[in-house]
């Protein structure tokens, strides 16, 4: 009597052992998983802010086409805009604006910013990113060719107009 | 409530139906297609990226851009799964049934009906729609302008170009011949709205494709056939694309007699999912894009 509750007490926590380990394994957890959680709390404005400028403003200040260096804008959303920067039909780097209101954390990484790009502090960061704080606004260019340096990132970004953009509000 | 987006892109297949198909149609557009798959992957592909930190931040940055609704990625997701229509139990069943490298369509031609020219049409020409609604959603260019669809057109590369080809080769050559496009536009013209009204993908999608009423939206459907019509047979005859051709490339993996040729498209239609494969492709790639310029 003894030995079979026993036994039927090891079967139901066999059982349980079993449930709870497939269970784990039919959804590994995720380094995302924390931030999903954060995101979905609300459903609609919280990677935008509202007083973000539509990218469709930022478009006048980028780079024209230039020296075998052809610009296609690729995405304009609300407090952003994008540009591809091609040479010879290739995509060598990604030309950007975008609206620091809606992401508070890029526009304090500049405070202790040792460098400047035509007045304004610079920031390199990984291997492929330069980019300048103009007001509210970062100006980022993003290396697509490994041939694409940093001192050409730096060139480009000279070009697009900081100090008008500067002023847009 | 989506799936996470890494969720989605972590369980973006290896292998399958639908990635053969793909890697057959690379005749067309070679080396454009690397099926990346995996959320971190994908970040380290687009980015160049190695440092974990970084990662990590463009990571959270996309997770964020995605879960906000106002931002249109979800809608252009849907949009790309809804307009598949997979069978999937066809497709495990297909695969289940492998011999060898091919699999044999003569178990299954009692389980799948070629459809008529008309049904065909309408499928055409409603996955070129959601493209256009889906590219607006993701890139943000108003939702009618289809001048700056066709200029992006020419922009399309890896993911999206390979979608557009499968588009030309599964559900316009394959079914229709190489004038699909002149033939889905002279059948738009002539169609009788409530065909279009009963047909359920139509009916899934309808609130997302622009124009006032029935028909208004059949407007919107054939002037986006109409823009797109230059482009796709630029594709069709650059590679002198036959449905024999497409059939000889697809031969690789699927096993059918020549005389079933209706139902080699009719089975791609319900045992792939390439439209929310590479959908899904696609917008992780732009999400990411973004998420990097923004951090």
């Amino acid at each position: 009597m003894n030995l079979s509750r026993g036994r039927r007490i090891l079967a139901s926590l066999l059982l349980c052992i079993l449930l709870l380990t497939t269970a784990c394994a039919a959804k590994a957890p995720s380094r995302f998983d924390a931030v999903q959680q954060e995101s979905t709390k609300q459903k609609s404005g919280q990677a935008v802010s509202k007083n973000a400028t539509q990218g469709s403003k930022l478009n006048a200040f980028f780079p024209k086409s230039e020296d075998g260096y052809n610009r296609v804008y690729t995405q304009e959303k609300k407090g952003f805009s994008e540009a591809n920067l091609k040479k010879d039909g290739k995509v060598v780097a990604q030309l950007a604006i975008s609206d620091t209101t809606s992401t508070p954390g890029t526009a304090s990484k500049y405070a202790n910013s040792t460098k400047t790009i035509d007045g304004y502090p610079a920031v390199e960061l990984g291997k492929t990113q330069t980019s300048v704080l103009v007001g509210k606004y970062q100006v980022k260019v993003i290396s697509k060719d490994p041939l694409f340096k940093a001192s050409e990132r730096e060139d480009w970004i000279e070009k697009f107009d900081l100090d008008g953009l500067s002023k847009l509000k | 409530m989506s799936k996470p987006i890494f969720e989605l892109v972590d369980e973006l297949p290896t292998s399958g139906l639908t990635v053969s198909l793909l890697n057959a149609l690379d005749f067309v557009a070679p080396g454009e297609w690397q099926n990346t798959v995996g959320f971190v992957n994908t970040i380290k592909t687009v980015t160049g990226e190695t440092d974990e930190d970084l990662i990590q931040a463009i990571g959270e940055r996309a997770v964020y851009l995605f879960n906000d609704k106002s931002q249109g990625y979800q809608t252009a997701l849907w949009l790309y799964q809804t307009v598949d229509g997979t069978d999937k139990a066809l497709g495990a069943a297909a695969l289940a049934n492998k011999v060898g490298e091919t699999i044999p369509l003569l178990g299954f031609l009692n389980s799948i009906t070629p459809k008529p020219d008309k049904a065909q049409t309408i499928d055409l020409t409603l996955k070129i729609v959601v493209e256009l609604v889906a590219f607006c959603q993701i890139n943000g260019i108003p939702g009618d302008s289809i001048g700056d669809f066709v200029a992006a057109l020419g922009e399309y590369a890896g993911e999206s170009l390979i979608r557009m080809v499968a588009l030309i080769c599964v559900d316009g050559i394959l079914p229709l011949g190489p004038d699909f496009v002149q033939k889905s536009l002279a059948f738009l013209s002539s169609m009788n709205p409530q065909e279009l009204d009963q047909n359920s993908t139509f009916k899934s999608i309808k609130d997302a494709i622009p124009g006032n009423g029935i028909g208004g939206k059949i407007d919107f459907i054939g002037q986006s056939l109409d823009s797109v019509q230059g482009w796709m047979n630029g594709i069709v005859s650059a590679n002198a694309l036959t449905a024999q051709k497409v059939l000889n490339n697809i031969s690789g993996f699927l096993d059918f007699a020549d005389d079933k040729l209706d139902y080699v498209s009719a089975f791609l239609d319900v045992s792939t999912n390439y439209y929310e494969h590479t959908g899904t492709q696609t917008l992780a790639r732009r999400l990411i894009e973004r998420a990097v310029a923004e951090i």
